[in-house]
C-alpha cells in the first residue's frame, strides 16, 4: 500500500520532469498550469477536506498573489523574485486574517459560501477598476523572472527553466503541506471537520484553528497565484472570477477531498479531460459535470476513494476475511 | 443629479429588482422545501431563455406569442426539472451541504455544456415584442415599457406565489412540509408528492423568467450566471426559503445596484456585494428568519 | 470537603419555554453527584449550561473558585472540565487510536505540558503509550486500529469515555453514560466509573435514567422536575422525599419509557 503510493508518487513526479524533453510546447504550457492549479487546490481542500470549511472565493487569494507578482516583475522594482513570492504569500496571509476573523466567528456552511463569494467579487471589482492594474484588460507582457539565490543566479527567463523552478516549488509546497496535514495539526484539523464542538471540549479553541488554516490556505493559494503570473505572462480580473474559485473545488471533489493527494489526482485528470475534448465547444463541461454527479452521488470519496476500496477489497480477499486490516488512517488521510 | 435621474434610478431598480425576484422566487421556493441552494437553477434560467429564443427567434411578433413563448419555455423547464429531481436532487437530501452545493454545481455545467452543444456559443440578441419595444416618457422622464413588463411581471408572479402559499390547500401542505417534513410524513402527507410539486413549480419558475427576462439581452451561455449571483443574495438576505423576504430583498438589491451605478458608475455590482457583507454580518439569518415559505 | 461546582440560580429559557427556573446546586470534590427527572425536566439543558455548550440569561456557574458563566467550553476544558455526550460524539472517519491521540495532544498543548511540534508525522512514543493505557482503561485496545465509525454502540460511548478521560479532567460530566447499552456493557461501565472515581479522586456528575447505575455509583442525588429541583440529598433522603415518590411513583416514568 505504502510502497505503491509512492511509487505513484515518484512515478506522477518523474512524468512531469521528463515532459519538456519529449513534448511540445502547448503540452508543457498545460503541465505548468497543472502544477499551479494543483497547488491552488491543495490550499483550498486544506480548508475544505481537513478542516470542514467551504471557501468560495479562493480565486480571490490566488489574484491577490499573482497580481503582487505580477506587478513586482513587470514595474520592474528591484524585488527578487524569491522575495514576491514570499511577500504574495504574506499578503494573502494578511487578507485572509483579516477577513478570517471577520467571517470565521460565526459563519459556516452556506454563510460563508456566499460571504467568500462576494468578498472575491468586490476584489474582483475593485482590480477592474485599478488602472494601476490594467483594468479590464489586466497586466499584460509580464517578464519571467531570475533566480537570485546570493550564491548563485539562474535566470528563469527561458520556459523550460521556469518550468522546472515550478516542478521544485510545487513538491517543495507539497511536502510541507503534506506534514502539515500528517501531523498533530493536521490531525487538530480532521478532528474539527469531523465534531468542532467534540473538539472544543478537549480544551481547543476551534475558531482560532480554524483561522489558522484559512490563514495559511490564504498564503498557499495567493503563492500558487504568484507562480502563475510569469507562466501566463497575463492576469486578468478574470483569476479572481468565482467561476475560477470553483476550479479547485471541482478538482478537491473529483479526486477525493478526504485524501491528502486528492486534489491533485482532480486536477490532472481535469486537464486530461478538457484537452481530449477541446474540439467540441460544450464537451468538456458536460463530461466535467457528468463526472462530478457521478462522483457526488455514487462515490463521494473521489477517484482515490475509489481506487482505495478497491485495493481494500483486493488485499481482504487475499487475507480471505481475517478482521479489519490494518490501513490506519483509512478514509481520511494518505 | 436632477430629481428625474433619481426617479429614473428608482424604476431601473424595480426593474431589476423584479428581473432577480424572477429568478430567486423558485430558488427560494426549492430551498423552502429540499434544503438545497440549487447552481443549477441559473442554467436553467438560461435554458428557458434558449427554448423561447427557438420558438421566437430575434424579432416576437406581438406581445402574445411573446408571453406563450415564455410559458412554452416554462413547460420545457418543468419537464427537465422533473428529471433532475428524479436524476440528481433527491438523491442529494441526506448529503453533506457543502457536497450539495457541489452536486448542482455539476449540474450547472451539465447544462451549460449541453446549451452549448446545441446552441452554441454565439451571442443572440433578442428585440422586445412590438407593444414593449418603445418608451413611455412624462416630462423628461424617460421609462422603456419594457422595464414596465418586468415590473408588472415580478408583482405577477410574487402575488400568485403569495396566493398560492398562503390562500391555498397545497399552499398550507408546503408550508407544513418546509416547517418539518418528518412530522408531515406521520400526519399523513404525502411529502415525496408535495417535494415534486414544489420542484417542478421551482423549475417553472426559472424557465418562465428565462422567457420573460429574455429582450434586451444578449443570450448566451454565460447568461445563468449573470442573474444567478444576484439571486443568491436576494434569496439569503431575503431568509433562506423565504419568497416574501427573497421579494423585498430583490427590489431592496435592484435599488442599491442601480443607484449606486448615478453615484460610482465604473463600478458595475460593487455596492451591491459590499451591502451583501455588511447585512449578513448584522443579520445573519436574513430579513425574515425562520422556517417559512 | 470544598465545592468544586456550583450554580447559582441559573434561568434558561428557549423562546417562551422557560426550561430552567433559578436552578442552584453545589457538587462537593471528589463527590458523584447524579442528576436525575422524568423526559423533559431540564437535565440536558442542566447540563448544556454546566459545560458551556449553550449560554443562560440569569445566575452564574463557578467552578473550582472562579466564575465560568462566560466561559466558551474550550476554556472550561482547559480548567479541567470533561464531558461526553448522550449520543456519542467520536471522530467517526480515523481510527479508534488516533481519536484518543487527538484529545491527548489537545490536552498537552493546552495545558502547557510537552507536546509535539506540527512537523513531528510520526506520533510521539509518550504519547502512544499514554494512549495505549487509555486503551485498556476502557477496554479498547484490541481495536485500537479500527475506524471508529465501524464501532458497535457501547464501544463508541466507550471511546468516548475514553477520550474525556484523555484530558485528565478533576471533573467528569456523563450525559447518561449507559444509553442504550446492554445490561452486561451498562455494569461494566459502572465498574470503569466506580474504580477511575477510586483511583484518581474525580468528581463525577451525571444523569443518567438507569436506576441501577445510578443507585450503585451515587453519593447524592439531584430530581428536577419542570425546570425545578424538587429535592437534593443522599439516595435515603431522595427515596424518602414525599415529592419524589409523587413525581416518580405517580407517572412510572422510567419503565414507561423503556
Amino acid at each position: 500500500m505504502m510502497a505503491l503510493r509512492l511509487g505513484a508518487i515518484l512515478f506522477g513526479a518523474a512524468l512531469f520532469l521528463a515532459l519538456p524533453t519529449v513534448s511540445d510546447q502547448g503540452i508543457v504550457f498545460l503541465a505548468g498550469l497543472v502544477v499551479i492549479e494543483a497547488i491552488f487546490a491543495l490550499s483550498w481542500n486544506l480548508l475544505f477536506g481537513f478542516t470542514g470549511l467551504a471557501s468560495f472565493g479562493h480565486a480571490a487569494f490566488f489574484a491577490i498573489g499573482a497580481y503582487l507578482t505580477g506587478y513586482g516583475l513587470k514595474a520592474g522594482l528591484g524585488v527578487p523574485f524569491l522575495g514576491l513570492i514570499a511577500a504574495s504569500g504574506l499578503l494573502g496571509a494578511l487578507v485572509a486574517a483579516l477577513t478570517g476573523l471577520v467571517l470565521l466567528r460565526r459563519t459556516t456552511g452556506i454563510h460563508l459560501a456566499i460571504f467568500t463569494l462576494a468578498l472575491a467579487e468586490v476584489l474582483r471589482i475593485v482590480i477592474g477598476y485599478s488602472t494601476l492594474l490594467g483594468r479590464e484588460d489586466g497586466l499584460a507582457s509580464i517578464p519571467k523572472p531570475t533566480l537570485e539565490l546570493g550564491f548563485a543566479t539562474i535566470p528563469l527567463t527561458s520556459g523550460t527553466a521556469y518550468y522546472y523552478f515550478m516542478c521544485v516549488a510545487g513538491l517543495v509546497i507539497g511536502a510541507v503541506l503534506w506534514v502539515v496535514c500528517h501531523g498533530p495539526y493536521g490531525r487538530l484539523l480532521v478532528s474539527i471537520r469531523q465534531d468542532p464542538q467534540r473538539v472544543a471540549f478537549l480544551g481547543v479553541n476551534v475558531g482560532r484553528k480554524r483561522l489558522q488554516a484559512f490563514i495559511l490556505s490564504g498564503a498557499v493559494a495567493a503563492i500558487a497565484g504568484a507562480l502563475y503570473a510569469p507562466w501566463a505572462q497575463i492576469v486578468t480580473p478574470e483569476s479572481a472570477h468565482w467561476i475560477h474559485s470553483t476550479q479547485p473545488m471541482l478538482a478537491s471533489l473529483l479526486g477525493g477531498a478526504h485524501s491528502f493527494w486528492g486534489p491533485v489526482v482532480g486536477t490532472v485528470l481535469f486537464s486530461i479531460i478538457n484537452y481530449l475534448t477541446r474540439n467540441l465547444v460544450g464537451l468538456s463541461e458536460l463530461v466535467i459535470g457528468a463526472t462530478l454527479l457521478i462522483i457526488v452521488l455514487a462515490a463521494p470519496s473521489g477517484v482515490i476513494g475509489l481506487v482505495r476500496t478497491a485495493q481494500q477489497r483486493w488485499s481482504r480477499r487475499r487475507k480471505s476475511g481475517a478482521g479489519p486490516d490494518g490501513d490506519e488512517g483509512g478514509s481520511v488521510r494518505s | 443629479m436632477a430629481l428625474t435621474d433619481i426617479l429614473f434610478a428608482l424604476i431601473n431598480g424595480a426593474a431589476t429588482g423584479s428581473a432577480v425576484f424572477l429568478v430567486a422566487a423558485g430558488l427560494t421556493l426549492i430551498f423552502g422545501i429540499l434544503k438545497i441552494l440549487n447552481f443549477a437553477h441559473g442554467a436553467f434560467f438560461m435554458i428557458g431563455a434558449y427554448v423561447a429564443y427557438s420558438i421566437i427567434g430575434s424579432n416576437p411578433s406581438s406581445l402574445h406569442v411573446f408571453i406563450a413563448a415564455a410559458f412554452a419555455a416554462a413547460a420545457a423547464v418543468a419537464a427537465l426539472g422533473f428529471v433532475a429531481d428524479r436524476l440528481v436532487l433527491r438523491r442529494l437530501r441526506h448529503v453533506d451541504e457543502a457536497y450539495m452545493l457541489i452536486a448542482t454545481f455539476a449540474v450547472l455545467l451539465v447544462c451549460t455544456g449541453v446549451v452549448k452543444l446545441i446552441w452554441g456559443v454565439n451571442y443572440a440578441s433578442i428585440n422586445p415584442p412590438p407593444l414593449l419595444d418603445g418608451a413611455v416618457t412624462a416630462g423628461s422622464l424617460f421609462v422603456p415599457s419594457y422595464s414596465l413588463f418586468v415590473i408588472a411581471a415580478g408583482l405577477f408572479v410574487f402575488l400568485g406565489l403569495e396566493l398560492v402559499i398562503h390562500r391555498t390547500w397545497i399552499g398550507k401542505l408546503l408550508q407544513a412540509v418546509a416547517s418539518d417534513s418528518w412530522m408531515s410524513g406521520v400526519l399523513g402527507i404525502n411529502v415525496p408528492a408535495a417535494l415534486t410539486v414544489t420542484v417542478i413549480a421551482s423549475f417553472a419558475l426559472a424557465g418562465l423568467a428565462g422567457g420573460l427576462l429574455l429582450a434586451n439581452q444578449t443570450l448566451s451561455p454565460i447568461l445563468g450566471e449573470s442573474y444567478l449571483l444576484l439571486a443568491f443574495m436576494a434569496v439569503i438576505i431575503g431568509g433562506l426559503g423565504n419568497v416574501r423576504g427573497a421579494f423585498i430583498a430583490s427590489l431592496l438589491l435592484g435599488t442599491i445596484e442601480s443607484g449606486s451605478s448615478l453615484v460610482i458608475p465604473n463600478m458595475p455590482g460593487m455596492a451591491t456585494y459590499i451591502f451583501v457583507i455588511l447585512f449578513l454580518l448584522a443579520k445573519p439569518q436574513g430579513l425574515i428568519g425562520g422556517r417559512h415559505i | 470537603m470544598t465545592a468544586i461546582l456550583s450554580v447559582e440560580g441559573v434561568d434558561k429559557s428557549y423562546g417562551t419555554h422557560h426550561i430552567l427556573k433559578s436552578v442552584s446546586l453545589t457538587v462537593e470534590d471528589g463527590e458523584t453527584f447524579a442528576v436525575i427527572g422524568p423526559n423533559g425536566a431540564g437535565k440536558t439543558t442542566l447540563f448544556k449550561v454546566m459545560t458551556g455548550e449553550i449560554g443562560f440569561e440569569r445566575g452564574r456557574i463557578v467552578y473550582d473558585g472562579r466564575d465560568v458563566s462566560r466561559a466558551p467550553a474550550h476554556e472550561r476544558a482547559r480548567l479541567g472540565m470533561g464531558r461526553t455526550f448522550q449520543v456519542a460524539r467520536i471522530f467517526p472517519d480515523v481510527t479508534v487510536a488516533d481519536n484518543l491521540t487527538v484529545a491527548v495532544e489537545a490536552r498537552r498543548r493546552s495545558r502547557g505540558e510537552s507536546a509535539p511540534a506540527w512537523y513531528r508525522v510520526a506520533t510521539r512514543a509518550d504519547i502512544r503509550a499514554e494512549v495505549e493505557a487509555r486503551l485498556l482503561d476502557v477496554g479498547l485496545a484490541d481495536k485500537a486500529a479500527v475506524e471508529a465509525k465501524f464501532l458497535s454502540h457501547g464501544d463508541k460511548k466507550r471511546l468516548e469515555f475514553g477520550i474525556a478521560l484523555a484530558g485528565r479532567p478533576r471533573i467528569l460530566m456523563l450525559d447518561e453514560p449507559t444509553a442504550g447499552m446492554s445490561p452486561t456493557d451498562r455494569i461494566a461501565t459502572a465498574d470503569l466509573i466506580a474504580r477511575l472515581r477510586a483511583e484518581t479522586g474525580l468528581t463525577v456528575v451525571m444523569t443518567e435514567h438507569d436506576m441501577d447505575v445510578i443507585f450503585g455509583l451515587a453519593d447524592r442525588i439531584l430530581v428536577m422536575n419542570y425546570g425545578e429541583i424538587i429535592a437534593v440529598g443522599s439516595i435515603e433522603e431522595v427515596r424518602a422525599n414525599p415529592l419524589v415518590r409523587e413525581v416518580y411513583l405517580g407517572q412510572e416514568i422510567y419503565h414507561a419509557e423503556r
